[in-house]
Order: structure tokens, then C-alpha cells, then sequence
């Protein structure tokens, strides 16, 4: 097949996926909240879509656009050599903040026709900016086993309320680990972490044999009036204790913080599980 | 008393071991024996026959099953094949077959079959129903559950869960259980099996009910080939009148050869953001686009709030269908399903439990 780029790419930005085992437990407000966070320290962002049949990126910011993964696809496809992803981006733009998004197929159509190499290639392509943000579904699907090999951190989101969520975030863990990414690359986050629930979060950590490396708040009402406005948590709810800590994870996960720094921008191999083993999966 | 068994088959030495076997049995005589259906269709009367042993791998024969299932309404109709076909056996239960047998067999592989068949429940075609939801955490596993424990509860027939969801199934956690085998062997296996050797792959949750469970491992998903689950739907079919798929959420090759088999299709969804309407609205869509009359799709939303005709209305504006199925809230559900005891502690006497109870009533009372 045709394609832009070879994949073994020369990459500056450094890319976040977020993911997670359970649906529903907080990945696209997540995203989007590195994203503005990132943004407002300075950084070039791009956030991208990729729950490709059911994304609510565009839906949780009250936008919309034909500008999509699906549109990217076909023009990588037809014209390669006049492929530029800037073209299929649109930007969330408020109060002097601003960052890109490649939003999901309208289209659920569409989403099933997407090829992995090639949003691959699309992804790879946006290595002009400092950080890509990818919003994953809740499946090691092809997709996302390509997504989380060419991650150099993976944001891996549970919330710990309920007994299939416990064990799907275990098995998810365990997953990771047997996949071989190393495990300084895997950041466990607990969403919804000081709500009232049987699981206590210490048990967690001691089932996973991993501390938590951050822990977010369960603030509905702050979420809620994120997703009616449309607008992040810092323009929504800028006093709010979620704002507060998903500031600290973004201070975590930005070179601001020299802790973390060398660390995130080591360049990651591109030779992770999904590289290694898809011959025999299939993909 | 034994069977008094008429053979079809137009193999002259297939129907010598099959009646030299009948015969060393002391559980069946052999009434008479025929080269075509059309050859035993009448005189076939004279013997009061019991049982019939038919080659189905004749066409005209298994053209002739309702034929048959007319005039013998009290005979039981077994459908030979040498190789298991799963079309075949389908088409031999919708002409009102008991089920089918593989040859060769033994006089006691009979009776095993009769009575796996008898206690399946009415001589009448599966339903094959599937749980669909766009993203999950739908209340989708939980509603396949109860619907499957009801449905065996009002009608005393065999119903069969099978937890397609292949890389996060919570249906062992529900119920409980840590399995030894599960989807991804008899998709392994499906090939080499038959209803009989088939029905140890389910577990025993309740009285009629039987779990095939999701495997432990996320990657073991991959070893799951979409039409070889296809056939294990299929073969439970044999087993159980009623076959209850939990699918992945979303579209992938699973669901769509799963629903594209199924007579019933539940899109499920349960409102939080808002934007879960718009994304049930995309899948009911997806499943026009891939419409050929065969199956019939309909919307359940779940814990609804508030759960009013108004509401109802609402969403079906927004989701350009009708709200076929709307379910209330109940928080006794979350523990229950937590604790593993959803098959005993049940929250009876509540509205989310009557209006599943509807819906399977409906599930009964639909179709053949």
C-alpha cells in the first residue's frame, strides 16, 4: 500500500494516549483537558479523536467539522505526495488559547473503513507539534495496540467503582505488562478517586502492584458544566478541585516539571508488542 | 418399550450399519427403512413410528421435514449428516425437526440426542437474540442476564448466554464463576463438535440457564475467528431455544456476523453525557445500512430518568426512532451485580424488574 511516510519516523512531539478497559470513565474529558492544559503552558497541541465509531471530542466541546481521520485517510490514500494532515485539522480556539483536533469519522461507515497503517502515517504526521493527544476507546484493538507502540506515554484511566471495572483494569494492567511496554511508560490514573465506593484505592494499588501516578477527584457538577459549555474544565469550572488536579497531571506530564522531563522526551522505539506480533494476530 | 424407528437413507451401506445397530439395541426396533422420503412418507403410517432417522444430506428430504413433522406430529424427527452442517440443521429445525445427529452413531448416542433435544424445550427454531451497544456501559451484560434467567423462568425451556464480549466479558463476574473452558475453545473446537459433546462447554448458572463464557485474557480475542463464532451461535441453537449474545460494544466483525444471524437485535444504551442518543442514533443507522428484513433492531434505553411517556418522546425525537424499551433505574441492581449473585438476589419486586419482565414476555411471545 501506498503511504506518505515510511513508519519508522524521525519524531519530535511527544504523544499521550489516553486509554482505558471500561468505557465511560472519563477518557475524552481527559483528553481534552491535557490538551487545554498543555496549551496554556505554552505548547503547540493536537488532540485526535481516535475512538473512531462513537467519538465525543467535537461533542464534549460543542464543535463540528467535515474535517476528519476519515477525510485524512482518503487524501493520503488518492494524493499522497500533496497530503498535508494540517488540512484536516480544526482548532478549538477561547480567551487566547488554542489547539488542533483531528476529529472521528462523522460517519460510523466510515470509522470501520479506516486502515491502521495509514491513521498510523496520519498521526505520525503531526510530529510538528509538541505534544499528540490521542483519545482512545476501550478495545486492544489493532488500532489501539498501534497507537499505545508509538505513544511515549501511556495514560491508562480507570475508575474503580464497580467489581467489572476492578477486574477489567487489572487484566487491561496485566495486559500492558505482558505486551512488553515497559512499565515507566504506563501512567496508572484513577478517575473519580475520592468518590464514596466498596473498592478503596489502596487495595488497587496492591492488587496492580503499581502506585497510582495520579489521582483525580470525582467532581460531577464541574464536568457536567464542562460539557453544557463546551469549554475545558479551566474555563468552565477554573476554581474547581478536578481543574486543580488535572493542572498538577499536566504539570506532570509537561517539561515544565524537570522530574519528569528526560524521561518524556527520550525517543521511544517504534518496536513495541503490536510491531512484534502482528504477523501472528493477523492485523 | 422401545422406539419403533423408520430409516431413510439412500446409502445401501450406511442403512445396513444403522440397522444392524438399531438392532443389537434393545432400546429401538426398526419399523421400516426407505432409500427416499417420498418413498416412506406414506406407507410409513402403517408402523406407528416413534422415531424417525432421516438423511438429511438428501435435499429432498430435508425439503420434506414439515411434511413429515405433519403427519407425525408424535414421532421424534432426528436428521442424520455425516459432517456436521450448520445450515442444513438449521433449515431441518425450522421444518420442525427434533434436531440433527452425526453419522455414525451408537444406539446410545440416539438417546443422549433425544434427550439433549427434549429438554431444549418446544420443537420450534432458536432465537438468537444480541445485546449491541455503541460504547459500552450500557447496562447491556446486565439486561442480557436478566432477561436470560426470566425467559427460562416463564417458559421452562433451555436458554443459552454466550459472552461474546471477548476481551472484557463481565458475565463470569456476574455469575460468579471462574471457567475452565470457554468462547474461544469451542470456536477452537467447532469444527469437531456436535450438540452433544458442545453442551459441557456451557456452565450451569440456574435451572434452564447455561453461561459460555469470555476468556481470561484479553489477546485471546485475537485467536477468534468471526465465522467460527458464527457456528458456535449456531450450534448452541441446537441446544437451546433461546440463544442470548452479549456482544463487544461498537462495530467490528463479531457483531456484525453475530447480528446479521440474529432474529432480534437490542441496541442499548444508557444516557449520562447526553451524547450517547446521538451515537445509539448512529449505530441504528449503521444497522439500516446493513438491513435485509431477516432481523428485527430495536432501541432500550436504560436507567432512564425521569421515567415518563415525556421522556420516552424526547429521546425518540432526538434519536429520529422510537424508544422501543425503556428501562427505570435501580440502584439494588449495582450491588447485586457486584456481589456475583445475580443469579439469586434479584430485586423482585421493583420497576426496573417488571418492566424486564415485559420485555421478555415479549421475547416469548414473539415469532415462532
Amino acid at each position: 500500500m501506498a503511504v506518505a511516510t515510511p513508519h519508522s519516523i524521525e519524531r519530535s512531539s511527544v504523544i499521550i494516549s489516553v486509554f482505558s478497559t471500561t468505557p465511560g470513565i472519563g477518557k475524552t474529558i481527559t483528553a481534552i483537558n491535557l490538551a487545554a492544559g498543555l496549551a496554556h503552558e505554552g505548547y503547540k497541541v493536537c488532540l485526535a479523536d481516535l475512538d473512531l465509531q462513537f467519538g465525543d471530542v467535537l461533542n464534549y466541546l460543542k464543535l463540528t467539522s467535515t474535517n476528519t481521520v476519515a477525510g485524512a485517510q482518503r487524501a493520503l490514500l488518492d494524493h499522497p505526495d500533496k497530503f498535508h494532515v494540517r488540512d484536516f485539522l480544526i482548532d478549538y480556539k477561547h480567551e487566547g488559547l488554542t489547539f488542533s483536533i483531528l476529529p472521528a469519522p462523522l460517519y460510523v461507515y466510515d470509522a470501520y473503513q479506516t486502515d491502521v497503517q495509514l491513521v498510523t502515517d496520519i498521526i505520525c504526521e503531526l510530529n510538528f507539534y509538541d505534544y499528540v493527544i490521542l483519545d482512545l476507546n476501550s478495545m486492544f484493538s489493532a488500532l489501539n495496540l498501534a497507537m499505545l507502540d508509538i505513544s511515549t506515554v501511556i495514560n491508562y484511566i480507570g475508575v474503580i467503582d464497580f467489581l467489572p471495572a476492578l477486574k477489567n483494569y487489572k487484566i487491561g494492567y496485566d495486559t500492558l505488562i505482558r505486551f512488553e511496554y515497559e512499565e515507566s511508560k504506563i501512567r496508572l490514573v484513577e478517575n473519580r478517586a475520592d468518590s464514596q465506593k466498596l473498592i478503596r484505592g489502596e487495595d488497587v494499588e496492591k492488587l496492580l502492584g503499581e502506585p497510582f501516578y495520579h489521582r483525580l477527584p470525582n467532581d460531577y457538577p464541574s464536568v457536567n458544566k464542562s460539557i453544557n459549555s463546551g469549554q475545558p474544565l479551566m474555563f468552565a469550572a477554573p476554581d474547581s478541585k478536578l481543574t486543580k488536579s488535572f493542572t498538577e497531571l499536566v504539570g506532570l506530564y509537561s517539561n515544565h516539571n524537570t522530574q519528569v522531563a528526560p524521561e518524556l522526551a527520550a525517543e521511544t522505539s517504534g518496536g513495541g508488542f503490536f510491531s512484534k506480533v502482528k504477523g501472528w494476530f493477523g492485523f | 418399550m422401545a422406539y419403533r424407528v423408520i430409516v431413510i437413507e439412500d446409502d445401501q451401506n450406511t442403512l445396513d450399519d444403522i440397522v444392524a445397530m438399531l438392532r443389537r439395541s434393545p432400546d429401538f426396533t426398526v419399523s421400516a427403512t426407505y432409500k427416499s422420503a417420498h418413498a416412506a412418507i406414506n406407507p410409513a403410517a402403517m408402523f406407528h413410528p416413534d422415531l424417525f432417522l432421516a438423511n438429511i444430506e438428501d435435499e429432498e428430504t430435508l425439503n420434506m421435514m414439515p411434511d413429515f413433522v405433519d403427519k407425525f406430529p408424535g414421532a421424534y424427527m432426528l436428521g442424520t449428516m455425516s459432517q456436521w452442517d450448520p445450515l442444513a440443521a438449521q433449515k431441518a429445525m425450522e421444518g420442525g425437526a427434533t434436531g440433527c445427529i452425526l453419522k455414525p452413531f451408537t444406539a446410545k448416542e440416539i438417546l443422549e440426542y433425544l434427550q439433549l433435544y427434549s429438554a431444549r424445550g418446544q420443537r420450534k427454531p432458536p432465537k438468537l437474540i444480541s445485546f449491541f451497544s455503541p460504547k459500552g456501559r450500557a447496562g447491556r451484560t446486565t439486561l442480557a442476564a436478566i432477561l436470560a434467567l426470566l425467559i427460562a423462568e416463564k417458559t421452562g425451556e433451555r436458554v443459552a448466554l454466550i459472552d461474546a464480549d471477548l476481551q472484557f466479558g463481565d458475565l463470569p463476574i456476574f455469575f460468579d464463576l471462574e471457567p475452565n473452558r470457554t468462547v474461544v475453545d469451542a470456536t477452537q473446537d467447532i469444527k469437531l463438535l456436535t450438540p452433544v459433546s458442545f453442551a459441557p462447554y456451557f456452565y450451569p448458572i440456574k435451572d434452564g440457564v447455561s453461561l459460555l463464557s469470555s476468556p481470561d485474557r484479553p489477546e485471546y480475542a485475537e485467536l477468534v475467528a468471526p465465522e467460527s463464532l458464527t457456528e458456535v451461535v449456531m450450534m448452541a441453537g441446537n441446544i437451546f431455544r433461546y440463544v442470548l449474545v452479549d456482544l463487544p460494544s461498537g462495530f467490528n466483525p463479531v457483531t456484525l456476523n453475530i447480528c446479521r444471524i440474529s432474529n432480534v437485535v437490542f441496541v442499548t444504551t444508557m444516557i449520562n453525557s447526553g451524547f450517547e442518543v446521538k451515537h445509539a442514533k448512529k449505530a441504528m443507522e449503521m444497522f439500516e445500512q446493513q438491513d435485509d428484513g431477516r432481523r428485527k433492531v430495536y432501541t432500550v434505553f436504560t436507567r432512564v430518568n425521569p421515567f415518563t411517556e415525556e421522556n420516552r418522546q424526547k429521546i425518540a425525537d432526538q434519536l429520529s426512532y422510537p424508544v422501543d424499551v425503556m428501562i427505570p433505574n435501580e440502584y439494588k441492581m449495582i450491588s447485586v451485580a457486584n456481589s456475583g449473585r445475580l443469579a439469586k438476589g434479584l430485586p423482585m419486586d421493583t420497576l426496573l424488574m417488571k418492566t424486564i419482565s415485559d420485555m421478555a414476555d415479549k421475547i416469548i411471545a414473539s415469532g415462532r
